[in-house]
């Protein structure tokens, strides 16, 4: 165990950090012989101590699961959700060293777009023999219905990424560009706010750029994309959705900028213009910033087996009434088989040399190049010519003689489809962690320009990303690897701007309710509150179970039979419950097995009744919203999966009754928190009147259910199922101080069912449920609220609540209360038929399109 | 010839439609041999939006929309078209196929890269080992192209069925190469892909025939509904027609609408609807002689 108190000059290199000739450092020149301002940083983090490091660390790896930034790894086995992985040593660049990258940057930016720009219009380039007519027939990413669009201002390129990878002599080298729609912009500035928040007074001794100007220019130029001018632009972030690899950062940018997220099905196009599907009608989008892929966007004129995108987009683009950025068809230069032509094109379209180089690569539609790559197969990095047909990049020195047989057979065949790359021996930078102390890691840096005027402009910084071992020769998230921060260091004061409004400018004074809320976004958060609520009544109920079970001797009696009638109000309602689950036969120990089945019922995430899928499901409807919900509220649906999930003991079985309990007691405190943060927080438009309907139905069903099993055949036997009933509705208090200690059903079922005083009543619910819905059906989206449907549910609770409860409560010739049942049964259809039909004629807009 | 062509195509839907887009390409083209004198597109009901603009390969397409519901939809083209019969080039004289793809791949000519385009592998047409060697049949070393392309056709035919049951729409060509049964659409995908696969460019063309046969000469296949065959394009002679369905050379019997690389690019009619539920389709073709 490492301490700063081992010695008074311990430094983060005490433990020694590995380095080769071969590989450029990016920390260190020599083994102990550090870089100008690495060495500061060190000295700086080394005299906080390793202890105050790993504090403050872990607090911000904490901050990173809170905020729920996460990576979609496809195919990973531990689910969809993987925390983002961040680095604590940030890589640092000199102003110096950055200015140069800068202006090649810039000018590469300025290049690429004017190879687009000729591509999807005149194509001199081809007839001039500077762009072998080959790689843009042969390439799928050239997208034919979009030569010819007219592209305002010429601008194809409103947000690229170049990768930047330095050798060994020190150079930057361009990997890859990303051209149609780059990710990662949003995870710089969240590795940005973490780091910020974690070493504010590194960031103020090291004097680091701001990124937030970078963002607020993005944000204006894309504000002024709009084709018609007006106060108010309406810009939309376009993702494919929850389950794309970067959904965190769309959803963050999103919130950043302040443009509304949404997904193709939520636009809709007419009048050869888009439109954003709200509740509130039908609103014109001036400005898309897609991170759909260009094929995807539109099934009428690009790829018809496409579901994620918008029909007619091209055509609405083509008629001049929305700008999408990037351009579409901006994909077809994100290939490497287009840098060996860089140089040449430089020349002749910008009349100055090449500022930045790329990888040395050769692209194998020319016969010089192909039999080049074929020669020397053990130096390069084969890659595909066309990433849109998927192929992963292969490493030629590291195959076997069957395999290299197979690639060459493979390139010979279709030599247009490859290109080779030199294999840039990467540079290393220090990863720090507890254990390890400061270890080499291959990193590539991602930096992203936004067009500003006529120009673009570089962030300054950008993302990090290291591999995951120092072997690795690849460095992608997709593999495990990490991300750092990067730092620029400022030469003069620092622009502290920050992305609010200027103070001077005087705003327009907006009221009442403002709402972009999609039908999609509507539906999610319908069923956020529907399995929010029901997860708390499967956590009470459960927690009232097995507290009694402890204390439980033996599997018969009255507090045993009353026990399985609790349970029975679990019984899901879904007809999709298997019935193959059955208990087997010959149960040697009931008590053992109840308390299985409960802790089961509990953990067992592959159970659809369970409660730790019923927390999922609430957890995934908030994350279809999250660009919607405010960071607490993110901050406790994001621990939602976890609840459940005991972090320590991996399978459920292991659990304890005490762990239970916990996880249990913690989940309503937490279910709690998230109904206190609605209450408080929450605008009262269309959203909140979703959430709380959502809640309220959910919650008379749930009523419904507890008295049709417990009080309508209530027996001397089954008696003390009503004291349960009391704890799962959270009125044993309110009951205790008007009844005492007499049990009885009648004054129990007044409470839990006539009560408008008790929130936890069926009155209260449908009290609160019918205004509601008053609210939204005088709303202009309310035009076809299912009024029947909810007259037939209004009439069967004003049936229930007019009875007798006295009357209800008396049991007739069988033995149960028939009066009783026959009412709860009329609201219990009535309750379903209204959920669908708010369903349906809400948020049936989210229907999907189909292709003819 | 001269032909009054029509072609109608009726949607009705289960459920109503509440928005739909579609893009068509029923307005046959000019080139070399044919004059569209008019065509005139009716659309029932009558679409919001209406716009009509040449694609990447010079069709005509027309775009529209939809906004109100609808429970049916009635499309229908009718054109007035000259047909000429162009003489047959001279098939043993053309250029062998082997200096044909060097010739291309080096030519940067406006004509040149117009022929090379069709050369690669398009969305729905690959190129394939498999492909070639069927194809290698047909075209040893050094024979005339256009030869060995109607050669090709012949082969095509000879081990082909006709059969509107064995594929689909998106049938791959490699699976109709497999199953040998299939309608024009594959059966001109196929000899493209062969062609493709020996690097030589080749073409999509859909279109119709005429209705009736001549008097004396048999009823061709695919007569009443839309057809489809391929061009392979030949230094000097310029692009050439061949459809593999019926083994013949094209001459005034074929009236062309549009081509492509493949079936996706020139699609007859395709739409995207919000709402419908099932439909059933009707499609109508009637290709008359008036002169």
């Amino acid at each position: 165990m490492k301490t700063s108190t081992d010695t008074a000059n311990a430094t983060l290199l005490s433990t020694g950090y590995p380095q080769t000739d071969a590989i450029y450092d990016e920390m260190t020149v020599a083994p102990g012989v550090l870089r100008p301002n690495w060495d500061r940083l060190i000295n700086s983090l080394s005299s906080m101590g390793e202890q105050e490091l790993a504090r403050r660390w872990q607090t911000a790896k904490q901050r990173i699961r809170e905020n729920g930034v996460t990576y979609n790894v496809y195919g990973d086995p531990l689910g969809m959700d993987r925390p983002w992985n961040l680095d604590a040593i940030p890589l640092m660049i000199s102003s110096a060293e950055w200015r140069q990258l800068e202006a090649g940057l810039i000018q590469r930016a300025r290049l690429l777009n004017l190879v687009l720009a000729d591509l999807y219009g005149a194509q001199r380039l081809l007839r001039g023999g500077l762009i072998p007519p080959a790689l843009l027939f042969a390439n799928p990413g050239f997208w034919r219905p979009c030569h010819g669009i007219r592209v305002a201002g010429d601008t194809y390129l409103h947000l690229l990424a170049v990768d930047l990878a330095r050798g060994p002599d020190g150079v930057w080298w361009v990997i890859s560009d990303r051209t149609q729609a780059p990710s990662g912009a949003g995870y710089s500035l969240e590795n940005r706010i973490v780091m910020a928040e974690t070493f504010p007074d590194l960031f103020r001794e090291f004097r680091v750029e701001r990124l937030a100007s970078f963002f607020r220019s993005f944000r204006n130029s894309l504000l002024r994309l709009s084709p018609v001018a007006r106060d108010n632009p309406r810009v939309v972030l376009l993702t494919p959705g929850p389950f794309n690899e970067t959904y965190f950062e769309h959803s963050y940018l999103a919130r950043y900028l302040g443009f509304t997220l949404v997904q193709g099905g939520d636009l809709t196009v007419r009048d050869s213009r888009v439109f954003l599907k709200t509740l509130d009608g039908l609103k014109q989008v001036d400005v898309i910033l897609r991170r759909l892929d260009d094929g995807f966007c539109d099934p009428i004129e690009l790829r018809s087996d496409s579901f994620l995108g918008v029909a007619g987009l091209v055509e609405a683009v083509r008629s001049g009434n929305v700008t999408v950025a990037n351009a579409l068809g901006s994909g077809v230069i994100e290939t490497s088989a287009f840098m060996p032509f860089f140089p040449g094109l430089c020349r002749r379209m910008l009349g100055e040399a090449l500022k930045l180089p790329s990888a040395a690569t050769w692209w194998c539609g020319q016969p010089d190049a192909l039999s080049y790559v074929l020669d020397n197969l053990n130096f390069l990095v084969i890659k595909p010519a066309f990433p849109s047909k998927g192929m992963e990049p292969v490493f030629g020195g590291r195959l076997g003689t069957a395999e290299r047989l197979q690639l060459v057979e493979r390139i010979k065949a279709s030599p247009h489809d490859f290109a080779g790359q030199e294999l840039l021996n990467l540079s290393t930078v220090p990863v720090w962690s507890e254990e390890h102390g400061l270890t080499p890691r291959r990193v590539v840096l991602r930096v992203y320009l936004a067009a500003h005027g006529d120009s673009w402009m570089a962030i300054p910084g950008g993302l990090a990303r290291v591999s995951s071992s120092i072997d690795t020769p690849v460095v992608s998230m997709q593999r495990g690897g990490g991300s750092k921060d990067t730092w620029v260091l400022s030469d003069g004061p620092v622009d502290t701007f920050s992305l609010q409004p200027p103070r001077g400018v005087p705003v327009d004074l907006v009221r009442g309710v403002v709402t972009d809320l999609s039908s999609r976004a509507a539906d999610h958060i319908f069923w956020l509150g529907r399995y929010a609520e029901r997860s708390e009544h499967l956590a009470r109920v459960l927690r009232c179970i097995l507290v009694r079970l402890t204390g439980e001797s033996s599997a018969e009696g009255p507090k045993w039979e009353s026990l399985m009638q609790m349970y029975e109000c679990l019984e899901s309602p879904d007809p999709e419950k298997d019935e193959a689950q059955e208990q087997p036969p010959g149960l040697l120990d009931p008590l053992r097995d109840f308390e299985q089945e409960i802790l089961s019922r509990i953990f067992e995430e592959r159970r659809i009744d369970s409660l730790a899928a019923t927390l999922n499901r609430a957890g995934r409807s908030a994350a279809q919203v999250r660009d919607r919900l405010s960071g607490d509220m993110l901050r406790v649906v994001s621990q939602f999966g976890s609840v459940a999930r005991n972090d320590d003991t991996a399978a459920w079985g292991y659990a304890s009754v005490g762990d239970a309990l916990t996880v249990l007691n913690s989940c309503i405190g937490r279910l709690a928190a998230l109904r206190g943060i609605e209450v408080e927080n929450l605008t009262r438009g269309p959203g909140w009147h979703f959430l709380c309907i959502g809640r309220r139905l959910e919650r008379c069903m749930q009523l419904v259910k507890l008295f049709d099993t417990i009080i309508v055949p209530l027996n001397l036997r089954t008696w003390p199922a009503l004291e349960m009933l009391l704890e799962v509705a959270d009125s044993s208090m309110t009951y205790r101080s008007r009844y005492f200690t007499i049990l009885q059903p009648a004054p129990v079922l007044d409470l839990l069912m006539n009560e408008e005083m008790n929130p936890r009543s069926l009155a209260f619910q449908s009290k609160d449920l019918i205004e509601h819905c008053g609210i939204l059906s005088s709303m202009p989206s309310g035009v076809g609220w299912p009024i029947t449907k909810q007259q037939r549910l209004d009439q069967a609770a004003a049936d229930l609540f007019r009875a007798d409860v006295r009357m209800l409560c008396e049991p007739g010739a069988g033995g149960t209360r028939e009066q009783l049942s026959e009412r709860l049964a009329a609201l219990d259809a009535a309750l379903p038929a209204f959920s669908n039909a708010i369903t349906h004629i809400y948020f049936s807009h989210a229907e999907m399109e189909r292709t003819t | 010839m001269i032909y009054q062509v029509r072609h109608k195509t009726t949607y009705h839907y289960e459920d109503p439609v509440s928005v739909s887009h579609h893009l068509v390409r029923l307005t046959p083209r000019n080139f070399r041999g044919q004059v569209c004198r008019g065509t005139h597109i009716s659309i029932v009901p009558a679409p919001a939006v209406r716009a009509v603009h040449k694609d990447y390969f010079g069709n005509i397409q027309t775009f529209f929309t939809l906004q109100e519901p609808h429970d049916c939809l009635i499309v229908e083209a009718s054109s007035e078209l000259e047909v000429h019969s162009i003489k047959r080039p001279d098939f043993a004289g053309s250029p062998s196929w082997g200096t044909v793809v060097e010739l291309l791949a080096n030519d940067s000519s406006e004509e040149g890269l117009d022929a090379y385009q069709f050369a690669f592998d398009s969305r729905r047409v690959a190129a394939g080992k498999e492909l070639a060697g069927y194809a290698g049949e047909a075209f040893p070393a050094g024979r005339p192209l256009l030869e060995a392309t109607l050669d090709l056709t012949r082969q095509i035919h000879r081990d082909f069925t006709f059969d509107t049951k064995a594929t689909e729409v998106t049938t791959p060509v490699q699976t109709f190469f497999k199953k040998r049964r299939g309608v024009c659409q594959d059966f001109a995908h196929l000899q493209i892909a062969c062609m493709r696969s020996l690097g030589l460019p080749a073409r999509y063309i859909s279109g119709y025939l005429r209705t009736l046969p001549p008097p004396g000469k048999p009823r061709l296949v695919g007569a009443d509904a839309s057809h489809a065959w391929c061009s392979a394009w030949c230094p000097g002679a310029g692009w050439v027609d061949f459809d593999p369905t019926n083994n013949c050379v094209p001459t005034d019997g074929h009236i062309a609408v549009a081509w492509g690389r493949d079936y996706s690019d020139v699609s007859p009619i395709h739409g995207v609807l919000l709402g419908g539920a099932k439909h059933t389709l009707d499609v109508g073709v009637d290709v008359m002689p008036i002169q």
